[in-house]
């Protein structure tokens, strides 16, 4: 039995950004796949879509793309700006261009992915989740992160993991500085096995060698402001 | 939240930047309703010790004569024009010649003494537009789509500590050295330590503006002989607070962002045209591209022409 994609395509050119998203909500209930045309870096679009969905966006977002997402599969075929992925729980975010500042900010689970560069404070807060960076992460990536590895095949810039809590910084790249609580490790073949599995799955092919030259950032203390007396410490 | 702009030709020839810096601003309309404004350098075309007044006048009986009046202490009145605003305002405008842009402060605090009446700004080498409203209101109400030009800065307003009126629209300018304008988003936290010193030597602040502080300290640096690259890069080092600003020269434009990176900046550029904006989707009225870059926390960028 053949089962066929039901795609759909929406203009957004006319289209303020409450409109697309209620029609995306509509539209993700009838068919497996929606294609955005003229996004024109508008912001918030995609934000709370939860059906697993696949979309693509042909062409740049604005602010907070995939805020708050549960499930779908979205593509933007542009760069997108602050916030790309801010707290959603499952699903994945492909940014085939550049991203603002705080991409992944706040992510309870899915994937960020940004194939080229990302701005500051990449990964902030996260939680859980996967953020992927294909070039440079810029200045405190990765601030007061909880949980999850974000992966970094450039540079990271000044501060990176700025008072990280949990979680792990792979850079494949020069670390300009380190920021508070964070520390450098070894990589082990634990995490090089990790690594290999997440970045083929997103289309990050590497030399053998080049998984070795990974560096890792990963928190001094979890407990860093109460002390190593407190219940974790 | 604001929204700052600013684009350069690189072949230093008249382009359309009325035009363009109006598609950038309607852009940018979502970051800041209350007012907007355009400093269009590069096409006004004066001779030289001409200037292109530009006065906010209430509509009552007798005023307009009285700042006519004290204009002609000084220069000729070459040309004029009457722009109707909102709210019983006017904009008159005229060309007039002095014998040193050192004189033009001086005339502007005299007519600046006129109850109801106010000098937005006085220029040579380019053209400030800056009123109360949406972009598109005052795209229409001036004909901004008309303007040539080199290069061109622009804003969307939404004001947080001073008020909503044409005065403290952006830019803002500084009589220190001629024509140097700036557009603002953001906060200068260490507000009265930048401020004071350039009292100290004299310079005249009109408002508690934080835009108006910086365009001074930038003018100041630059009649110190620092590059416009070096005062920005100094003033990352000087200014407190999340805030990215964009500063116009007869030369051309430069773009500043604090050391946090808090407030947004994005650039683009080809052979031809260098932009720079809030965000992508301002850049994107004037070059089809798809790479912009971030600019970084504590970065300026600069281009002259």
């Amino acid at each position: 039995m053949v089962i066929s994609m039901r795609q759909v395509e929406i203009d957004a050119e006319a289209k303020n950004p409450r409109e697309i998203n209620r029609e995306l909500k509509t539209l993700a209930k009838e068919y497996d796949r929606i294609i955005l045309k003229n996004p024109n870096a508008k912001h918030y679009l995609a934000a709370g879509l939860t059906s697993p969905v696949e979309l693509v966006i042909e062409g740049s977002a604005g602010y907070f793309v995939g805020t708050m997402i549960d499930q779908p599969f979205i593509k933007v075929k542009g760069n997108v700006g602050w916030f790309a992925g801010d707290n959603m729980t499952q699903g994945k975010l492909i940014i085939e261009g550049s991203a603002g500042d705080g991409a992944g900010q706040g992510i309870y689970g899915g994937t960020v992915v940004v194939k080229n560069d990302a701005g500051s404070r990449t990964g902030e807060i996260m939680k859980h989740g996967t953020v992927i960076v294909g070039g440079n992460s810029g200045f405190m990536s990765g601030i007061f992160m909880m949980g999850g590895p974000i992966i970094v095949l450039g540079d990271i810039g000044e501060d990176a993991g700025e008072s990280i809590i949990r979680g792990t910084i792979y850079v494949l790249g020069d670390i300009k500085s380190l920021g508070k609580n964070a520390q450098t490790l070894e990589i082990n073949e634990a995490d090089i096995t990790d690594l290999k599995e997440i970045l083929s799955t997103y289309g990050f092919h590497l030399e053998d060698d080049q998984y070795n030259q990974f560096k890792k950032i990963v928190p001094r203390s979890k407990r860093p402001f109460y002390g190593p007396e407190s219940e974790e410490g | 939240m604001c929204g700052i702009a600013g684009v350069v030709y690189k072949d230093k020839k008249l382009h359309p930047v009325g035009s363009d810096m109006t598609k950038m601003l309607d852009a940018l309309q979502h970051r800041g309703p209350d007012s907007a404004g355009f400093s269009i350098y590069g096409g006004l075309g004066l001779e030289e010790n001409e200037y292109l007044l530009n006065i906010e006048i209430k509509e009552r009986p007798g005023i307009l004569e009285t700042v006519k009046e004290i204009i002609r202490v000084v220069s000729p009145i070459k040309e004029d024009e009457i722009i109707p605003s909102v709210e019983d305002y006017i904009i008159y405008r005229c060309t007039i010649s002095l014998k040193s842009f050192s004189q033009l402060k001086p005339l502007i605090l005299d007519i600046d003494k006129i109850e109801d009446v106010i000098v937005l700004n006085g220029s040579h080498s380019f053209e400030m537009i800056k009123d109360i409203g949406y972009v598109m209101d005052i795209a229409e109400r001036y004909d901004t789509w008309s303007k040539k030009g080199t290069h061109a800065i622009g804003h969307t307003r939404f004001s947080t500590e001073s008020i909503v009126d044409r005065y403290h629209a952006h830019p803002f300018q500084s009589y220190i050295v001629p024509d140097i304008t700036v557009v603002h988003n953001g906060q200068i936290t260490n507000y009265w330590n930048i401020r004071d010193p350039l009292e100290r030597k004299g310079h005249i602040f009109e408002t508690n503006n934080d835009t108006e502080c910086i365009v001074h300290y930038i003018a100041d640096k630059l009649s110190h002989d620092y590059s416009l690259e070096e005062a920005l890069e100094q003033s990352v080092k000087d200014m407190d607070g999340p805030y990215a600003y964009v500063v116009g020269t007869p030369n051309g434009v430069g773009i500043a962002k604090d050391q946090l990176g808090l407030r947004a900046g994005v650039m683009v550029e080809n052979d031809d045209v260098f932009a720079i904006a809030s965000e992508e989707v301002a850049l994107r009225e004037v070059i089809d591209t798809t790479y912009v870059e971030q600019i970084a926390p504590g970065d300026v960028r600069v281009y002259e022409i």
